[in-house]
């Protein structure tokens, strides 16, 4: 039982997490699952599913064609559907049962893109892993399909990656994100995946350099790495660490070296100071607020990101065991039942771990007066 | 690298020609990598001279770090042995598991790390579900070889897997490479295989025959290519590796 949640929530899953990082790029998400109605994947972790038309669909998988691996439902409801919506791509989404049943997607997503003549593509969730690798593979998946080979590099052009609701959802949050960027001389080129098309995503190989904003950005760098030879920085340009990570983006561009700013903030970890969740957000929290901590990550596909500042953790069991010396925590609200009596407690509430909880107080990392926070922690 | 998967009834005799097809390959210079995809992880049994071999979902079920060399064991002749192995005998899924076996083989870069020539998967019985269909999915094998006796229950066995084959042709899966008959010495064998083959528009690329050399090899514990290399037996299997090689039609 020691990696079962008890008293706080687990985070997003993997399906939402490719429904996010695609929901403005106009393809069509079907996950092939028996749910009747779409609101575990969109209403409940989609901020954006009443302002804005989606393509997201359920295959209302039924427990007799489960049983009997009949695939050509999902071809054909697929096929019908892409014929009369005209999709930019197709996307199939795992989950627990075709996972089971070992459904070829890969086959399968062959077969539909010669019966639409429409991309389609496989992303390999199975609804037992974290939005991280969802989201993660899902935009590495457009950059290797998608991505035009570049004419020519753009001097001083950024492509934000890994930017979606379920880290940023304050309203406004990408567009403070790109004026922060900005403000500093730099052009956004593109910002995966919130606020540009699929088009213009595909312009990508032109930005000299990636700002991987989150965990979900990594992979979408690494492909852009492999492809172009453009170099990456992983941080979030947060308060004061702004200036570092902007210094950073101008090291990538003068070495074509990757560069990873947080690793350098060396600081003991008996400071009895952590902050808890994505660990490139939290880690350049932390540096804005200037503070020397740890970094408690409890998501997958992060283990590059894991550097001496950060402590990763499996289950509610290892993070409270974690925090048992704490004095400041910097956490989700939900995450409170687990804190130690009489730490003080920075609440930034997080979309991929309470949803829409705090939707009222949700901040927005860009435009947080992190001078203002310290002092009202009384740090 | 040329990736073959090999099916038919359980008991036909696939692990045991499967082995010493991996031993004719080697003796002719080539590396190669023989999967067992069998819960019984018992495949590679006579190429591995009693040395154990941790199966691929063992090790997954131990739930602790392992690494590629882990999950393999060079066996004679320098035969790269793998067992994906399965869960606990009446509870999971075996199917399932061979997936999850052949992903950790990918992830990990087993095949780029060893590189072999040739890629033997032993697959067991016929393809009960989606699980066991997996050596014959694109990236997999680019063939697969049906062995078959002229036992009833063989030759119907093996229709359903070419069937299968059929069935799935639209997906981009492997072709059929052709049926081969491990004799019973039963009436009319001949007979009934080629009808079988023709059926699907194929053909019998090689006729094993009976012999008990073979039983005496597995007594002990070895291939008959190990245990008795100059043998009918012996060079029957040799013909075997070059009619897969496409070097002779038929032996």
């Amino acid at each position: 039982m020691n990696t079962s949640y008890r008293i706080i929530p687990c985070y997003t899953g993997d399906v939402s997490g490719v429904c996010s990082a695609l929901f403005e790029l106009g393809g069509m998400v079907v996950i092939h699952d028996p749910s009747g109605c779409n609101s575990t994947y969109n209403t409940h972790d989609e901020t954006r599913w009443y302002d804005h038309d989606s393509l997201i669909f359920i295959s209302g998988l039924a427990e007799i064609d489960a049983v009997f691996g009949n695939d050509q439902k999902l071809i054909d409801d697929t096929v019908d559907a892409a014929l009369n919506l005209h999709p930019k791509f197709i996307t199939l989404v795992n989950s627990p049962i075709p996972y089971l049943n070992g459904t070829d997607f890969e086959a399968i997503s062959r077969i539909i893109q010669q019966r639409t003549g429409i991309p389609t593509f496989y992303i390999p969730t199975n609804g037992m892993h974290d939005y991280v690798p969802g989201a993660g593979m899902a935009l590495a998946e457009i950059a290797k399909r998608f991505v035009a080979e570049p004419e020519e590099k753009k001097a001083d052009s950024v492509n934000l990656l890994g930017v979606t609701p379920l880290d940023f959802a304050a309203d406004g949050s990408a567009d403070a994100l790109r004026d922060t960027v900005e403000r500093a001389g730099f052009s956004v080129h593109t910002c995966w995946a919130m606020g540009d098309t699929l088009e213009t995503l595909s312009h990508s190989g032109e930005a000299s350099v990636n700002l991987a904003v989150s965990a979900i950005g990594l992979r979408t760098a690494q492909v852009l790495r492999e492809r172009f030879g453009t170099p990456y920085v992983v941080g979030t340009p947060v308060g004061a660490f702004s200036e570092t990570i902007f210094s950073a983006i101008r090291k990538a561009v003068e070495t074509g070296e990757n560069q990873f700013p947080l690793s350098e903030r060396l600081h003991p970890t008996e400071s009895g100071i952590f902050a808890i969740g994505e660990p490139v957000t939290m880690g350049s929290v932390l540096a804005a607020l200037d503070l020397p901590g740890t970094v408690l990550c409890p998501l997958e596909d992060c283990e590059a990101l894991l550097n001496p500042n950060t402590l990763s953790v499996v289950g509610e069991e290892e993070a409270e065991s974690a925090l048992k010396d704490a004095n400041v925590v910097i956490a989700d609200p939900l995450y409170r039942p687990i804190f130690p009596k009489g730490a003080k407690v920075i609440e930034l509430p997080h979309e991929a771990f309470s949803g829409r909880c705090f939707r009222k107080t949700m901040k927005d990392l860009f435009n947080i007066d992190y001078d203002a926070l310290r002092k009202e922690a009384s740090l | 690298m040329k990736k073959l998967a090999f099916y038919g009834k359980g008991g036909i005799g696939k692990s045991t020609t499967v082995s010493n097809l991996a031993v004719a390959f080697a003796e002719r210079g080539l590396k190669v990598m023989q999967i067992g995809c069998d819960p019984k992880a018992d495949s590679t049994l006579a190429l591995r001279g009693g040395a154990a071999l941790t199966s691929v979902l063992d090790l997954v079920r131990a739930k602790q770090p392992f690494t590629l060399e882990d999950m393999v064991r060079i066996g004679y002749k320098g035969i790269i042995c793998v067992e994906a192995g399965g869960p606990t005998p009446g509870s999971g899924c075996a199917g399932r598991g061979i997936i999850t076996a052949l992903d950790k083989l990918r992830d990990y870069g087993a095949y780029d790390t060893y590189q072999p020539d040739i890629v033997l998967y032993d697959v067991l019985g016929d393809v009960v579900c989606g699980g066991f269909s997996m050596p014959m999915r694109g990236g997999y094998a680019d063939e697969v070889y049906i062995l078959t006796s002229g036992e009833n229950m063989a030759i119907h066995a093996a229709a359903n897997i070419a069937m299968a084959l059929e069935n799935f042709k639209d997906r981009g899966y492997a072709k059929l490479g052709g049926f081969i008959l491990n004799r019973r010495n039963v009436k009319n064998e001949d007979a009934k295989v080629q009808e079988l083959s023709e059926d699907f528009h194929s053909r019998v690329i090689a006729s094993l025959p009976h012999s008990e050399i073979v039983t005496d090899a597995e007594e002990l514990g070895k291939t008959v290519l190990e245990a008795f290399p100059v043998s009918d037996m012996a060079e029957a299997y040799r013909k075997l590796a070059a009619a897969v090689l496409g070097e002779d039609a038929l032996c």
